[in-house]
C-alpha cells in the first residue's frame, strides 16, 4: 500500500473536523476524494501531508508515519494545492531547480524531465519569467510541472482541473494515466465528477467530516442500489442531494 | 454614517501606529535618536554661529521646506469599499472631509521639523518679518499642495509629475520670498491657479479603483517603513526582476545542487529581487555616510555605523521569516534546520559585505583611526547571530 489511513480524527484546533477516517491507496491507483464544500477533504489532505497532527489514528505513506522519518515520508509525496503557491522572486526555471534540489534529483535529470513537461504544458518559452506574472491556469501548470518532475510514489492533487484550459486538462489526464501505469498513485480531490468518473479507480466520499463510502463506481452503485447511475447521481444521493453547503 | 465609518477607521489607524510606534521607538533607537539629534543640533548651532548671510543659506532653507511640504493623502479606503460603498458615493463628502483633516494632521511632523531647521538657518541675515512671511507661505503651500495632490490622484494627470512640479514651485516661491516678502502674492496666486486647474481636471465622480489602489500603496509604504525596525507580517512583499544582478547570483553546481544549499540559493534571489530591501540598504548607507562626512565626529561615526549595521541586520531577518513560514518548506522533504543553516551562511556573507562598505566610508572620514574598522564586521557577526537566534526561537515557539 502507498497510503494507509487508519481511524484518522483531526482538525485545526482541539475540535475535530474529520472523524475516524480510514482508507488505503494501492500502487498504480487513482482515488478521487469527493465531498461538498467544508466536508473535510482539505483537512484530510493536510493531515496526509503532515501539516496537521492527528488527534487520533495513523497515516502511513510507503509503510512509514511522518513521525518516524519526516524527510523519507515527504519524499514519497508531491502536492499540488488548489491555489497555486509560488515564490514571487523565482523564475520558472528556478522553481524547477528548487524542486529538484528538494527531492534530491540532479540538475541534468531534472531539466530533462522538465523539458518534456514544459512542452506538454506549452511553457517552454517562459522558463526565464517569473510565474507570478502568469495567468492562474499557467501558474497551476507550473505547480504540475514541479510535482510531476519529482516522480513520487503518491501525488496529492487538490482540485487539479481548476483554472486549466481544455488542453491543459487533457495533458494532465494523460500524465496522470501515464504515472498510474508507472505504478505511481494519485489522490485527487475534485468536484468535476464526470472527469473523475472516467479516470479514478475508486472514490472516497466524505461528508460532514466522516468517510461515508469508498469503492469503485460499480461498488458504490451496488452499495446504494443505483444500477447504471452516474457518479454525480450516486454522490447526490449519498450526500442528501446537495442540501448542505458551507 | 460615513463620518462615523471614517472615525472608526481613523481610530484603527491610530491604534496601528501606536502599536508599531512601540517597536520603532524602542530603547536602542531612542538612544541613537537622542545622541544623533544632539550632535545634529550642536553642529547646526555651531554652524549658525559662524555662518555669514548668503544666497546658499536661503537655497538650503527653501529646499528643505519645499521637500517637506507635500502632505500625506490617506483616505483609509478598503478594497471592499469599491463594491459595498458605491451606492453611497453621493453621501460620501463627509467621509472625504474627515479624510482631509486626518491627512493634513498626519503629515504635519515633517514640515514642522523641516521648518524649525530652516528658521534656525534663516535667523542669520533675515528679519523677523521675512521669517514670518516665509512660515506663512509654508502653511499656505502645505494646504494648497494637499488639495492639488488630492485632485491629481482623482484625475488622469500623472501624480509623480504633479508632486515634482509642486516641489519645484514651492522651492522657487520660497526662495523668492526670502529675497523679498512681497513675492508671496504672485506665489499664492500661482498655486491657487494651479489648484483651480487641477480641480477642473479631476473626475466628477470618485475614481474608486485608483483611490483604493493609492490607499493600499500608502499603507504598504507605511508598513515598509515600519519594517525597517520590526517584523511586519502583513506587508505586501513585491519583487522586481533585476536581470543585471543575475550573473552575480550564486548557482549551485555538482554536489552543491542539493537540499543542504537550496535555501541559500533562494535567499540570494529573495534579497537581490526584493522590491525595496537592496535600495533601503543602499539609502541607509548613503544617508549614514553623508551624516558621518558632515558631522565628522569620531564617536558619532562609530555609533552611526554600529546602528546602521544593526538596523540592516534587523531588516534582513524578515527574509528568513518570510521563507520559513511558507507552505513549501513544510511540504518538501527537506529538514527545516537547512533553512536556518542556509540563512546563517547567506546572512553572514551579506552582513560582512555591508560592514566592509561602512568601513570604507568610515576610513574616508577617519583614516587615522583605521584599526576601529575591525569592530564593524565583528559587530555585524554578533548582532546577526543574536537576532537570528531570536527569530529561530520565535519560530520554534510557534511550531510547538
Amino acid at each position: 500500500m502507498v497510503l494507509q489511513i487508519d481511524g484518522l480524527t483531526g482538525g485545526y484546533s482541539k475540535t475535530p473536523v474529520i472523524h475516524d477516517i480510514s482508507f488505503n491507496i494501492g500502487h498504480g491507483e487513482i482515488v478521487g476524494l469527493i465531498g461538498l464544500n467544508g466536508a473535510g477533504k482539505s483537512t484530510t489532505i493536510k493531515h496526509i501531508l503532515g501539516l496537521l497532527r492527528p488527534h487520533s489514528g495513523e497515516i502511513k505513506v510507503g509503510g512509514m508515519t511522518a513521525s518516524e522519518d519526516i524527510e523519507s515520508y515527504r519524499r514519497q509525496l508531491a502536492y499540488i494545492p488548489e491555489t497555486p503557491i509560488l515564490y514571487e522572486e523565482l523564475t520558472l526555471k528556478e522553481h524547477i531547480q528548487m524542486t529538484a534540489m528538494a527531492y534530491g534529483i540532479d540538475e541534468s535529470t531534472a531539466m530533462a524531465r522538465a523539458e518534456r513537461l514544459l512542452k506538454v504544458f506549452r511553457l517552454e518559452t517562459k522558463v526565464d519569467m517569473f510565474p507570478t506574472h502568469f495567468s492562474k491556469g499557467m501558474k497551476q501548470k507550473v505547480m504540475l510541472i514541479c510535482a510531476f518532475l519529482s516522480h513520487p510514489d503518491l501525488y496529492i492533487i487538490d482540485e487539479p482541473f481548476l483554472g486549466l484550459d481544455p488542453l491543459g486538462i487533457e495533458s494532465l489526464i494523460e500524465l496522470m494515466v501515464e504515472e498510474k501505469h508507472n505504478g505511481r498513485s494519485i489522490l485527487m480531490s475534485t468536484h468535476i465528477l464526470a472527469t473523475a468518473e472516467r479516470y479514478c479507480d475508486r472514490f472516497a466520499i466524505i461528508d460532514e467530516g466522516r468517510l461515508i463510502a469508498i469503492g469503485s463506481l460499480e461498488a458504490l452503485r451496488r452499495e446504494f442500489n443505483m444500477p447504471g447511475a452516474t457518479l454525480d447521481e450516486v454522490y447526490l444521493k449519498i450526500t442528501g442531494g446537495g442540501t448542505q453547503n458551507d | 454614517m460615513t463620518e462615523q465609518l471614517f472615525r472608526e477607521r481613523m481610530n484603527a489607524d491610530i491604534e496601528r501606529r501606536s502599536y508599531y510606534g512601540k517597536f520603532i521607538f524602542n530603547s536602542h533607537f531612542l538612544i541613537f535618536l537622542t545622541i544623533a539629534s544632539g550632535f545634529f543640533l550642536y553642529s547646526l548651532l555651531s554652524l549658525i554661529q559662524t555662518l555669514e548671510p548668503s544666497l546658499w543659506q536661503d537655497v538650503a532653507a527653501a529646499l528643505l521646506v519645499s521637500i517637506t511640504l507635500i502632505p500625506a493623502y490617506r483616505t483609509l479606503l478598503k478594497r471592499a469599499d469599491g463594491v459595498f460603498l458605491l451606492p453611497y458615493e453621493a453621501k460620501f463628502s463627509r467621509y472625504m472631509t474627515s479624510a482631509d483633516r486626518y491627512s493634513l494632521t498626519l503629515g504635519l511632523a515633517k514640515p514642522i521639523l523641516g521648518g524649525i531647521v530652516a528658521v534656525l538657518l534663516l535667523t542669520v541675515g533675515h528679519g523677523i518679518m521675512q521669517i514670518l512671511v516665509f512660515v506663512a507661505a509654508g502653511i499656505i503651500f502645505y494646504v494648497m499642495n494637499y488639495h492639488i495632490k488630492k485632485a491629481a490622484i482623482n484625475s488622469d494627470v500623472s501624480n509623480a509629475a504633479v508632486i515634482a512640479m509642486l516641489m519645484a514651485l514651492n522651492f522657487i516661491s520660497l526662495l523668492l520670498i526670502l529675497q523679498h516678502p512681497l513675492w508671496i502674492i504672485p506665489a499664492a496666486i500661482g498655486i491657487y491657479m494651479l489648484m483651480g486647474y487641477m480641480r477642473k481636471r479631476r473626475h466628477s465622480q470618485l475614481d474608486w479603483s485608483t483611490l483604493i489602489d493609492y490607499e493600499e500603496a500608502q499603507l504598504n509604504k507605511y508598513y515598509q517603513n515600519v519594517a525597517l525596525f520590526t517584523n511586519v507580517s502583513h506587508i505586501d512583499k513585491q519583487f522586481k526582476r533585476r536581470r543585471y544582478l543575475d550573473p552575480f547570483l550564486w548557482k549551485p553546481k555538482g554536489d552543491a545542487f542539493s537540499k543542504e544549499r537550496m535555501y541559500e540559493y533562494l535567499f540570494y534571489r529573495t534579497f537581490a529581487r526584493d522590491h525595496d530591501l537592496p535600495m533601503i540598504i543602499l539609502r541607509l548607507i548613503l544617508l549614514f555616510g553623508i551624516v558621518m562626512v558632515w558631522i565628522g565626529n569620531l564617536y558619532l561615526s562609530v555609533i552611526i555605523v554600529l546602528f546602521g549595521i544593526y538596523i540592516i541586520v534587523l531588516q534582513m531577518s524578515q527574509i528568513y521569516t518570510a521563507q520559513a513560514y511558507l507552505l513549501w518548506p513544510k511540504v518538501w522533504p527537506v529538514d527545516r534546520s537547512f533553512i536556518q543553516r542556509s540563512y546563517i551562511t547567506y546572512s553572514h556573507k551579506l552582513v560582512f559585505v555591508i560592514a566592509v562598505i561602512f568601513s570604507l566610508v568610515f576610513l574616508g572620514v577617519h583614516i587615522q583611526y583605521f584599526y576601529l574598522v575591525l569592530l564593524f564586521p565583528l559587530w555585524g557577526y554578533i548582532i546577526n547571530r543574536t537576532l537570528s537566534r531570536t527569530v529561530y526561537k520565535k519560530e520554534q515557539e510557534l511550531s510547538d
